[in-house]
């Protein structure tokens, strides 16, 4: 919103107006700052860290949960995370085979309407 | 409205209160249109397709061709976006869309959705997406189109997809494979952010994908912003603002913003995949990479070749990209640099005229019967 001819006043309708003067005349900088910081090894590592440790840590958490819920819908004959998981991958074969089902009836009745026009 | 008929002390540089009003109003205005940008969604994607075909959770689009048919190219063209994005960016928005644009020219377009992996497609590796996925789409809109040869265009990891795909099944009628930002050749482990990152000890793509299953879309998007964080937390936001009066700016923003809004997780089992074998083993370039057994054979890719770098790239840099001219057994091959970014140098200002014309061309005249 600032023009250009703002950029020595000081603009009281642009709320934005003073921090963009600073961003223009810094983001370059702290943008090649951040990037070299970010490629180096020590954050790679410590990314690698902080992620593992979360993981590591959540963990056990994730597990009580996903068992008490489990047991729950058990209780309840309702069909878990897990049941409704192994259901869609053998849904997915499933697709599979009538995917190539499809292809080879597509392929029959091409080969019939050659056969009837020849 | 300005008032003109100001006292000298206005004119000065003291604003009237009719200015002061107007100003308030104006930059009121500005920030409901700025939360409006981040917070609603702009409608991409828009061309007419229908969906030809489905497996699981991928859809193959086919788009509704624009010109007559003795005027189309007779060899149809099929694109294949990465795995943990969507494809919207391909066709953005109306008046800015490189399948708009395709079809303009005649090409009868087939796009391939991948979808969103829930937790049953943990496993789903790049075995399953170039070998179960990929060849059923073909052998469906061969079928539909009656065509026996085609062009491919992979983008991204679609690149990466489409590449195995191509030296593993040469034969297929693959005649034009075009990539864009394809990640191929990990060699140089100090190349980009996602290498050094991987390729170090304390990152463990199997941990990850044992405990969370799908590698969440979150985590995709934050490291993919960390790469430039000072552009992706502040300078793009900043940059809206800046040009927040400026429509066509502001529309622009928006529909990319909506794309990059948008984020799915990557099936876990690829991840792996990705970060063990590719990242870190560099197996595809080396010759050692396998898919359901086949050994991926850079030098059985016979497709002509148009490979599109991106010279500002830092999601994949360009080294990542060139080597594998001198890999492919391709014969008619081409390098084709571009200024810009990863996503820039298609869905960008410039995309209409520094890309989209040299892919056309080059495919144009690979594209006859």
């Amino acid at each position: 919103m600032s023009q250009s001819n703002d950029k020595q006043t000081f603009d009281p309708f642009d709320p934005t107006g003073m921090l963009k003067q600073m961003r223009d005349s810094n983001m370059e900088t702290w943008s090649k700052v951040m990037t070299e910081f970010v490629n180096t090894e020590a954050y790679a590592e410590s990314t690698g860290a902080m992620l593992d440790a979360w993981l590591t840590t959540s963990g056990p958490f994730r597990k009580a949960m996903e068992s008490s819920m489990g047991q729950a819908m058990a209780q309840m004959n309702m069909p878990t995370r897990d049941d409704i998981t192994r259901l869609a991958e053998r849904l997915t074969n499933i697709e599979m085979r009538l995917d190539d089902l499809d292809a080879r009836l597509s392929e029959g009745a091409q080969s019939n309407n050659t056969q009837t026009t020849n | 409205m300005t008032t003109k008929e100001s006292t000298p002390a206005v004119d000065a540089g003291m604003p009237s209160f009719s200015d002061v009003c107007e100003g308030w109003h104006r930059a009121a205005e500005n920030l409901d249109r700025f939360n409006r940008m981040l917070t609603t969604d702009a409608k991409i994607a828009q061309t007419p397709k229908e969906v030809v075909w489905t497996l699981n959770k991928a859809k193959l689009y086919h788009y509704i061709p624009v010109v007559p048919e003795q005027d189309r190219k007779p060899v149809p063209l099929f694109m294949v976006f990465a795995i943990m994005n969507r494809p919207h960016v391909l066709d953005l928005r109306p008046g800015h869309s490189f399948v708009e644009y395709m079809l303009r020219h005649g090409y009868e377009l087939y796009l391939m959705d991948w979808g969103e992996p829930g937790p049953e497609d943990k496993n789903m590796c790049f075995d399953d997406y170039t070998l179960e996925y990929l060849p059923r789409a073909i052998r469906k809109f061969k079928s539909i189109s009656g065509a026996e040869e085609f062009s491919m265009l992979g983008w991204c990891l679609g690149a990466l997809i489409s590449t195995m795909y191509a030296a593993l099944r040469p034969d297929d009628g693959l005649k034009n494979l075009m990539l864009l930002t394809a990640p191929l050749d990990f060699s140089d482990q100090e190349a980009g952010g996602f290498t050094r990152w991987s390729s170090n000890p304390a990152f463990n793509a199997n941990t990850i994908v044992e405990k969370l299953g799908n590698v969440p879309g979150e985590m995709i998007d934050s490291g993919a912003k960390m790469l430039k964080p000072i552009e992706n937390y502040f300078g793009s936001y900043s940059m809206l603002w800046d040009k927040i009066e400026n429509p066509g700016t502001v529309e622009a923003w928006h529909a990319m913003n909506t794309w990059v809004r948008d984020i799915i997780p990557m099936a876990g089992a690829a991840y792996k995949q990705l970060i063990n074998e590719l990242y870190k083993e560099n197996k595809l370039v080396k010759g050692t990479l396998q898919l359901r057994g086949e050994t991926v054979d850079l030098k059985k890719l016979k497709a002509n070749l148009f490979n599109v770098i991106a010279e500002a790239d830092h999601i994949t840099p360009p080294c990542q990209s060139e080597s594998i001219m001198d890999l492919v057994g391709s014969e008619d091959k081409e390098l084709f640099r571009v200024r810009g970014g990863h996503i820039g140098i298609m869905a960008g200002r410039g995309a209409e005229k520094n890309t989209w014309p040299h892919m056309e061309s080059w495919l144009s005249a690979r594209s006859g019967g």
